[in-house]
Parts: structure tokens; sequence; C-alpha cells
């Protein structure tokens, strides 16, 4: 009897815990949706304007300074950069606020075809999708 | 002795939470430097609450742990005692200095850490950006000569999380210096923001928890200059917003790098990150004779 008491002591004290548990559990996802909304609300991400030529070339030299691309070209609606030095590929893509770099090499880059004005690449670890005027790559400045 | 009284961090919840809606105004209204992208917070502050579950999953194995290793002590401190807890202050800021430096140096510990460095900003949320592997890569191990020497393991408990603490303050860009005395002594935000830069100038550097002395005698400070501002996020950032790949990325390269070169397992596991067996990747070490080569051909700071 008393082993069955205690025993039904404990499992109420388990459930206690487990409830206090689940409600700091809810609380702080709450809280985290709370404080994403509101930093989402107050709208404090860096700004990010179509890149030009020479915030291209900074970025570029930022990202890849060991390397001197022939040519650069940046994209449409100027959230991307693809250069290229001889047979490598060096690809700037816009994520979230800032911009991701990668290298590939050439012939992957070059072989791709736009759909719709997008080019989508394969990385490893993303997909970004750069835009194209007209459907033409690979475009005229690594002609 | 054995259960720590309270919970440091777990007190300073509201704090933190506080202090990030704080920090969003101050940006927001251009009163300081402070920015906060949707995903990137999003995935600090998910981090942050999964580190909490991760930690429930393995707490029990580390608490087991460290009290066997406490019942096995040399001395019995007393946690009543003054000096005991300037003893602990310092020995868990030196425990803390080595396993940081440790997480950054050696792959396998840096697998488990470099999530906490993978946003590409830096304010207090970044903070909050914490490890979910760190218990299985078993850092933990550090800290347990503290509790072998006789530190009762809530007294160690209890000024880890004061550390954690601490450091949540120093992830920030709205405080520039803090008084010059304050920064030769203390860990900072100006210290912290190079701990957690990108640029090859400022890699592996100031790995201390709250003082700033143990990189001053180690040798691994950089101070912050003007002329080079932070760029924040790891030398390959992300390319995507995934959660489950910003915790386990390092750990599935690992695996993949053990599988295609076997031979060379040791150095993929415990060399340093970016370590490869024929030298086609690049380290900090060589980043850093790159950037050095750089500057002595005169091509100066790099554009900002």
């Amino acid at each position: 009897m008393f082993s069955n008491l205690n025993s039904n002591k404990l499992r109420g004290d388990a459930s206690v815990l487990d409830k206090a548990l689940l409600i700091q559990l809810g609380g702080s996802v709450a809280a985290v949706a709370l404080l994403v909304a509101f930093a989402a609300w107050m709208g404090v991400a860096r700004e990010t304007p179509p890149l030009d030529p020479d915030i291209a070339r900074a970025l570029i030299a930022l990202e890849f300074p060991d390397h001197k691309p022939d040519a650069v070209w940046i994209a449409a609606d100027g959230a991307g950069i693809i250069a290229r030095e001889g047979a490598l590929a060096l690809v700037l893509y816009r994520r979230g606020d800032g911009y991701v770099a990668r290298d590939l090499p050439w012939s992957a880059v070059a072989a791709l075809k736009p759909t719709k004005g997008r080019l989508a690449l394969k990385l490893p670890d993303a997909r970004p999708v750069f835009a194209v005027n007209d459907d033409v790559w690979p475009p005229k400045e690594f002609a | 002795m054995l259960k720590a009284p309270f919970d440091p961090v777990q007190m300073a919840i509201p704090f933190f939470v506080l202090a990030i809606i704080l920090e969003i105004l101050i940006g927001r209204f251009g009163k300081a430097k402070a920015n906060y992208e949707t995903r990137d917070t999003a995935m600090s502050l998910s981090m942050g609450f999964g580190s909490t579950i991760a930690g429930l999953l393995l707490g029990g194995v580390i608490f087991a742990v460290t009290v066997w290793v406490w019942k096995h002590r040399i001395f019995t401190i007393p946690m009543t005692a003054v000096w005991a807890w300037i003893a602990v202050f310092l020995l868990e800021d030196l425990t803390y200095y080595w396993f940081h430096r440790l997480a950054h140096e050696r792959r396998v510990w840096w697998a488990s850490h470099v999530n906490h460095h993978t946003s590409t900003h830096y304010n207090l949320s970044t903070a909050l950006r914490q490890t979910w592997t760190g218990g299985v890569a078993g850092t933990w191990l550090l800290w347990l000569p503290l509790s072998f020497l006789g530190f009762p393991p809530a007294m160690v408990a209890i000024q880890k999380g004061v550390s954690l603490v601490y450091q949540f303050w120093i992830h920030t860009e709205a405080i520039k210096r803090m008084p010059r005395w304050f920064e030769a002594v203390f860990n900072t935000p100006s210290h912290h923001r190079v701990h957690h830069a990108r640029n090859a100038r400022y890699l592996d550097a100031n790995y201390a928890g709250i003082l700033i002395i143990w990189d001053r005698m180690f040798g691994t400070f950089i101070p912050e200059v003007d002329e080079e501002p932070c760029r924040y996020g790891t030398v390959k950032n992300l390319g995507n917003f995934n959660l489950f790949h910003n915790v386990f990325h390092e750990w599935i390269g690992i695996a993949k790098d053990v599988a295609a070169s076997p031979r060379h397992a040791l150095g993929y596991i415990f060399g340093p990150p970016g370590w490869s067996h024929d030298g086609s990747r690049d380290t900090s070490h060589t980043l850093k004779a790159k950037w050095r080569a750089r500057m002595e051909a005169g091509e100066g700071a790099p554009p900002q």
C-alpha cells in the first residue's frame, strides 16, 4: 500500500514536472515567435539595393581577394553576380540581407540554360536563382 | 553541493528577451548600430531553444559523471568560502578559454561550435545561437578537473552559468568601446566582435569568456581596428537558412571527408578546420598567411 502511495506520489510529481516543462517549452516557443515577428515588423535588416558595377567589383574583391576575374556579370535584378576567371566561376548570391560566395568550374555555369528569365544554379547547399534578360546565357560579358 | 540551487541562465532569460527588444528598438530608431534579419534571427533563437532541449537529453549523463568525479576529489572545497568563489571564477574562465580555443582550432569540436558563428549578423540574438551537439562532442569533459580538484558540481555549474550570462551582452554592435581599463581586463563587445569576424586579419582570436587577460597571456589577442570593420559569419558562409543544416553541416562534412579518405581520418577529425590531406583547402593559418602576403605586396586593407 505504501509503495503504491509512493509510486503514485512519484507519478504525481513527475506529471507536475512534465507539465511545468511543457509550459516552459511552450512559453519559449511563443517568445521566439514573438521576437522574430517583432524584428520583422521593425524592419531593421541591412539595406540591399541592387548591385551596380562598382559595388559588384568591391564585393568580389572582398570575397575572392586572391582572384582577378576577367569578366563580371550582374543579374538583371541586381541581386547576384557571376564572374569568370579562366576555368573558374566566382558566384555571389543574395541570402537574406547579405551575400554568399561560392566558386565552381566555369564549365558548369556556362552549360546552364535559363528558363523564363531565371538561371538556376545547383550548389551543394543552395539553389540560387539569377535573373537573366531575354533568356540569353552566357551573356555578352563572357563572350 | 551537487545540484545548483539556481540557474543563472534560466534567471536571465527575461533579461535576454528585454535586451533583444531594446536593441531592435535602438536599431530601428537609429540610436546605435543594430541589424536584425528575420530568418537569421529565427535561426539564432531556434538554436537557443533547441540547445536547451539538447541539454536536457544529455544533462543527466554529464551530471552523473561530474558527481562521480567529485566523489573522487583531491580536496574538499567549501561553497561558502569567498576565496573558493574567486578561485572557481578564475579557473572556470581559464577552462573556458581552452575549451573555446579547442572548439575553434580542432575540427571535431568546431563541428559542434560552428553554428554559434554562422550568423552574418552580430546582435544579441547571436548570443543565443547555441550548440545542440556540444554534449556529444564531449567538450564538457574539460570542466571535470575542477570537480576533481574539489569544487562542488553546483559551484562549477553556477559559475558556468554566470559566464554564459556575461557573454550575452558582448554580442552587440551597439556598444563601440568600454573604458580603457575595462577593455584591458574584460571581454567586451569590441573584443568579441573580432572573435566573430571572418576577416582573415581577425581569424582565431579572442577566445575569452569573461577575462580577456587569457588571450593576452597566450598570444591570441587581436584588437579591433576601425580601418577594418568586422564582417561576420564563417569563412565560407552558410548557403541557406535551414536550421538542421546549420546544426549538422560540419559533422556531415567530417563524415564525408573520412569516408572519402579513411587513411587521413585523424587529420579530418582532429586537424584544424579547413585541413585537407592534399593541402587543397584553406585553414585559418593559410588564410592569414595569404592576407599578410597581400598586405606586404602593398594591396592595403581590403575594400569595405
